[in-house]
């Protein structure tokens, strides 16, 4: 007997495994620099919803979803908190991913400068016309 | 009758389907600017994984970075260089 | 003939992937997804986050996100900050030399979109900066805090330089120094936040540790927890504050430097050349 939910959840994990391959085809074999750039973006994004569903759990019930890890009361009693430790998510891989996502635009912020300085020295930014160029 | 957890499951497994169709369309696009435009729609989808995946933190980063600035970083990048992956338009 | 090898590709993709989810499902890996609980490590972050029965362990944040990013694992966040610093260095280093600055003898109103655009944009403006300074402020409380504040208030000199043009931005007081500035102030920020406890702990001769937020067993000393009554999770208040306003102003230097025409860039890089 296949669970209809597993299913549903599994497709999640495998086309986002799937998105993982097609960005790692782009950087590798796509000419463009422009190109590469965005497959590496992609790359980027997809690693970090992987890190947030290995952090999500499952329902306890087909109508109790979890919750996200942010405690609602200022006075909590101690059922308030082992009700919220057994209903929220995993923060640590949102911490994560929150600083991931800052710093990867920095990054690629950078990579663009670089590929703008090489369409001015080159005028190109298609590596195969960039390789064959000499000194 | 569908339950509530297979209804938000099903919309999970939908917006994997919606970001792979529009990563492939991104990574085989000639046109940078269209590959761009499926990028967005593939950060959008993300972003609303997101949500469904109880990440509100990530959420608030997310959409200002990939939905707002990084197709405009991008879209100063393909002004500044070239428009057409391999060369100009055939 | 290429078009339809490309999209026979795409649906072979998708009938792999049902065909994976499907052998997961019925039990191929010997689990299925998502894993029912969290684990060890969660459900102690989970817990001490915000407790007032373990005073000695409590972050006194009911955010746990900005609590682990900023308490629990402090440093490594300060270590993704100096990345982050490094990054948008090597950029500027890559655009050195070239100055953004207005013509002198400028009319500013011939530039950008039409005057309805610019009306809307001065309004969409003001509620973009008021509600990243809400995100940023409320990080200890709500989901929010000085990444995702920091963030979207990048977007604001970018649609300004978008919609109204490069020259009313630089004029209007978005240049590259004040935000170079303001950035090196949230840098200061960042680092006095995290020696401020083990200073005032040499001062009072008490033990103390590097980002240290709320009193310890061993290190009786730390920032308030709560200021009239609402939590305010020491240091970490001041650490969105300062982590804003180093995003916001980073990434705006690498807007302005994006948006210089590259005709003025060449004409550095040329002139540069005949000098040498």
């Amino acid at each position: 007997m296949i669970d209809v939910n597993a299913f549903l959840f599994s497709v999640l994990v495998f086309s986002l495994i799937m998105n993982l391959g097609i960005s790692l085809y782009g950087i590798f074999w796509r000419p463009s620099l422009v190109k590469k750039i965005i497959a590496l973006t992609i790359l980027g994004d997809t690693a970090n919803v992987l890190a947030i569903v290995v952090g999500y759990r499952a329902w306890i019930a087909p109508n109790r979803p979890p919750i996200p890890p942010v405690l609602t009361t200022w006075k909590p009693t101690a059922t308030d908190l082992s009700k919220f430790s057994s209903l929220a998510v995993d923060p640590l891989p949102q911490a994560l991913v929150l600083t991931a996502v800052v710093i990867g635009l920095a990054v690629t912020v950078f990579l663009v400068f670089l590929t703008i300085q090489v369409y001015r020295l080159h005028g190109t930014t298609d590596v195969r016309k960039i390789a064959k160029l000499k000194g | 009758m569908i339950s509530p957890e297979t209804l938000v499951f099903g919309v999970l497994a939908a917006l994997g389907l919606i970001s792979m169709v529009a990563t492939f369309m991104a990574v085989m696009e000639r046109d940078l600017l269209k590959a761009v435009l499926f990028s967005a729609v593939q950060s959008t989808a993300y972003a609303f994984m997101f949500y469904i995946l109880m990440a509100p933190d990530i959420l608030l980063v997310y959409v200002p970075v990939a939905v707002g600035l990084y197709p405009a970083v991008i879209l100063f990048l393909i002004k500044k260089t070239e428009r057409f992956e391999g060369g100009e338009e055939e | 003939m290429r078009r339809a090898y490309k999209y026979a590709v795409l649906v072979a993709m998708i009938v792999s992937t049902l065909a994976l989810a499907l052998a997961v499902s019925a039990g191929g890996l010997g689990y299925a997804l998502p894993f029912p609980a969290v684990r060890n490590l969660a459900y102690w972050y989970l817990r001490t986050t915000y407790n007032p029965f373990m005073p000695k362990f409590t972050a006194s944040a009911p955010e746990a996100v900005t609590a682990i990013v900023w308490d629990y694992r402090g440093l490594d966040t300060l270590f993704e900050t100096s990345v982050f610093f490094l990054a948008i260095i090597a950029s500027m280093a890559l655009m050195r030399g070239i100055e953004v600055k207005a013509p002198k003898s400028i009319n500013l109103s011939k530039y950008g979109m039409s005057a309805i655009v610019k009306t809307v944009t001065k309004i969409t403006v003001a509620i973009i900066l008021a509600a990243s300074a809400s995100i940023a402020l409320h990080g200890q409380l709500t989901p929010g805090g000085g990444f995702q504040g920091g963030a979207t208030a990048a977007v604001a000199p970018l649609v300004i330089i978008v919609i109204f043009s490069l020259y009313f931005a630089v004029s209007s007081g978005i240049k590259k120094k004040s935000m170079l500035t303001l950035r090196t102030l949230g840098l200061l920020g960042i680092g006095v936040t995290s020696f401020a406890v083990i200073v005032a702990g040499l001062i009072l001769g008490k033990a103390a540790y590097v980002f240290q937020n709320q009193p310890k067993e061993a290190a009786p000393i730390g920032f308030p927890s709560h200021i009239l009554g609402v939590p305010m999770g020491g240091t970490l208040l001041f650490f969105n504050i300062f982590e804003f306003l180093a995003v916001a102003a980073g990434f705006t230097i690498v807007f302005l430097l994006l948006s210089v025409p590259e005709e003025s860039v060449r004409k550095v890089l040329e002139g540069g050349e005949g000098h040498d």
